[in-house]
């Protein structure tokens, strides 16, 4: 055994130094023995982050933010939009009624053993509340700019659903093309018989690093889908720490990795079935193309007392170029009898019967290629209500499906 | 004389390195129905295969000429809208792509890379329901995703209905007729019998003389160990329905 401090990388140097001007000394003194974690912490195995994360630009401060800058087109027509400039928060005069939106300080998350959450808690500056009151169902947008020089933003949305209420949360994120770093929070807490539906969708600039952390806490009869798009970024991940603690609850968790060269997305998953009878249900997928890597970790704890736990998690990777990588790690820890828990993991090639049917109707390899892409994807948009927002996904999809031909190293056999 | 249609000189093809077609010779005139019959396995369907273009059917020798040009060296896109078309023994089920959509992209994408303009979406749907009723097909099932569902009548029938929308010089169907009911025989060779034109032929592969009474043939060419072995008028196929295989079999060494 050595008891020698490691050697602290510039970027770790950085963020220590980010953790002691905020006065976190204690933080700063667990940061400096622990650092950021490597492939040896298991919920980190396939992100290395003391490796990846190789560069940590300066905080962002309030001032940074030139207020009421240019608002394009609404994302959404029928949401009501908060737009969150380098974490800096700025909300509208008129809320409609059933929804309460108020600005909030420091982090929205609960202390646990991650790096990432750390130092969201340690560098936290502002954070939304949104509260969802009643069943008019509103659909909430809230987009993150990551503006000008490149900056280390951190921020959170902090959600509650009142009992018996719904809604929607949509988050975008979005950059300048500069090196910024985002350590984003958002913790959901949903009463009883609760319904809520959250889209995240990552759309940086691949110059951007983005973090992003979500809690859920899914209270008796509640239920939630979610899904998460991770597109934009060289280096991101959004990690999930789910919790029923409420009987009758359902939760269906979803994601995609949709990644090309240079990049390397990753969801992690965390969920702990800790009450009686509650269901969810997983789905992840990733495509890659080209030299890029998706990761998939999902975990699922059945506590001892979590009888008639019903969870199953699907994994499915799509892998377009011999250079791809979908690195997929599931897991089950069940500790009750009466459980009905599976998971399954797919990964390959588009099938070449498949492509040879649509071919030999006169439909063209890369458009035929684009169908199956699109189909894979399919049923993941599919469940979402709002069709505006499935449009949306859609054309995100679509665009990337046309910055290049699918069909990179995949010409005719011969 | 005009130029045929198909014609195949001394194709051999190779699966997996292993030789199945072993030299097939074939005329298919302008306006022609020929019938291909053979024993399970006697690579009926590699021949359908290797026309259409599959990947990993691998020609070794001979050519195959589409109205006089050869197509060894086009993709399975280009052969298609050069006027080929295959009405598969076993349609691919595709979860997630609509029929529709599906319909609507191979007959535009044809149309297109032959230098047409696309339909506009009344001149599509009038079509599709045309051949739709044709062919007695329900219209919820071409609401559903491609084949997804559908009993093995019912893709067959599918496969003509794409057969009737895409308008091709040369149809090859293989083993259309198997998994058919008694009417759905009688709407599908219909169907086929409508599609019959002057500048249209079709090869079209069966076990069953009872096919080849409702689609009635102009040539019957008996397949057997990668070859044509014989080939004649439609008392062909009757004969084979009494005699069966066995005269045609290769001769043990
Ligand atoms: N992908 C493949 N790999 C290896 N062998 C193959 C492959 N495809 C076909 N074959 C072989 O080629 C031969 C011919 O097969 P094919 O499917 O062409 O026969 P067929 O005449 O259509 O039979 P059926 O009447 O049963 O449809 C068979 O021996 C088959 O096993
Ligand atoms: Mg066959």
């Amino acid at each position: 055994m050595t008891d020698q401090k490691p050697i602290l990388t510039g970027a770790e140097k950085a963020l220590l130094a980010q953790l002691e001007q905020a006065g976190q000394s204690a933080g700063a003194h667990e940061f400096a023995i622990a650092g950021l974690p490597t492939r040896r912490v298991e919920s980190y195995h396939y992100s290395d982050l003391r490796s990846l994360l190789t560069q940590v630009p300066l905080l962002a401060v309030a001032a940074d933010v030139a207020p009421g800058t240019e608002s394009p087109a609404p994302y959404l027509s029928d949401a009501v939009c908060l737009d969150m400039v380098n974490g800096r928060v700025s909300i509208p005069g008129n809320m409609p009624a059933g929804l309460v939106v108020k600005e909030i300080s420091g982090s929205v998350l609960s202390e646990r053993d991650d790096a990432l959450v750390r130092l969201n808690r340690g560098l936290a500056g502002q954070a939304v509340h949104i509260q969802f009151e009643g069943d008019v169902g509103w659909t909430v947008l809230v987009s993150r700019h990551l503006s000008g020089d490149a900056c280390h933003v951190v921020d959170g949305v902090d959600v509650i659903v009142a009992p018996g209420a719904s809604g929607t949360l949509v988050e975008m994120f979005d950059s300048s093309d500069a090196a910024h770093l985002g350590n984003h929070a958002t913790r959901v807490r949903l009463g009883e018989g609760a319904r809520f539906t959250h889209v995240i969708i990552d759309l940086c600039a691949r110059a951007v690093r983005h973090f992003h952390s979500l809690e859920y806490d899914l209270g008796t009869n509640a239920s939630m889908r979610n899904l998460i798009v991770n597109s934009g970024a060289s280096l991101s991940r959004v990690q999930m720490f789910g919790r029923f603690s409420g009987s009758r609850a359902h939760g269906d968790f979803t994601g995609l990795n949709l990644v090309d060269e240079g990049q390397h997305c990753d969801i992690t998953f965390d969920l702990g079935h800790a009450v009686p009878d509650t269901t969810s249900r997983e789905l992840f997928k990733s495509v890659a193309r080209n030299r890029a890597r998706a990761v998939f970790q999902g975990k699922i704890v059945v506590d001892p007392v979590a009888q008639k736990t019903d969870a199953k998690m699907m994994a499915q990777g799509l892998m377009l170029s011999e250079g791809a990588q979908i690195l997929t790690k599931p897991e089950l820890e069940i500790f009750a009898d009466d459980v009905q828990c599976g998971h399954g993991c797919t990964c390959g090639e588009l099938d070449s019967d498949t492509l040879f049917y649509l071919m030999s109707r006169g439909i063209p390899r890369a458009e035929a290629e684009s169908m199956l892409i699109r189909a894979f994807l399919q049923e993941l948009f599919d469940p979402l209500e709002n069709d505006e927002l499935v449009g949306r996904l859609e054309a995100i999809v679509a665009n990337w499906l046309e910055n290049g031909s699918a069909s990179a190293g995949a010409g005719k056999a011969d | 004389m005009s130029t045929p249609i198909l014609e195949i000189r001394d194709l051999h093809v190779q699966v997996e390195d292993k030789e199945i077609l072993k030299g097939v010779d074939l005329v298919v005139p302008a306006g022609e129905v020929h019938a291909i019959m053979g024993r399970n396995g006697s690579g009926k369907s590699t021949l359908s295969n290797a026309i259409t273009g599959r990947d990993g059917y691998e020609v070794t020798e001979g050519d195959i000429l589409l109205e006089g040009k050869s197509i060894l060296e086009l993709e399975a896109d280009e052969r298609a809208a050069a006027g080929l078309f295959m009405a598969f023994q076993y349609p691919i089920e595709i979860p997630g792509v609509a029929t529709m959509t599906f319909l609507k992209s191979a007959m535009n994408a044809q149309r297109k890379a032959r230098g047409e303009d696309e339909l506009t979406t009344p001149e599509f749907m009038k079509a599709v329901q045309g051949a739709a009723k044709d062919l007695s097909i329900d219209k919820d099932m071409l609401k559903r995703a491609l084949n997804v569902g559908f009993s093995g009548g019912e893709k067959k029938r599918a496969e003509v209905l794409q057969m009737a929308l895409l308008e091709p010089r040369m149809c090859i169907l293989d083993e259309t007729d198997s998994g058919l009911d008694i009417d759905a025989l009688q709407v599908v060779s219909e169907g086929v019998n409508r599609l019959r034109a002057p500048n249209r032929s079709m090869l079209v592969i069966t076990h069953y003389q009872r096919l080849l009474n409702h689609i009635v043939p102009d040539r019957v060419h008996v397949f057997s160990d990668g070859r044509i072995v014989e080939s004649g008028d439609k008392e062909l196929a009757l004969e084979l329905e009494a005699k069966g295989y066995a005269a045609y079999d290769p001769v043990a060494a």
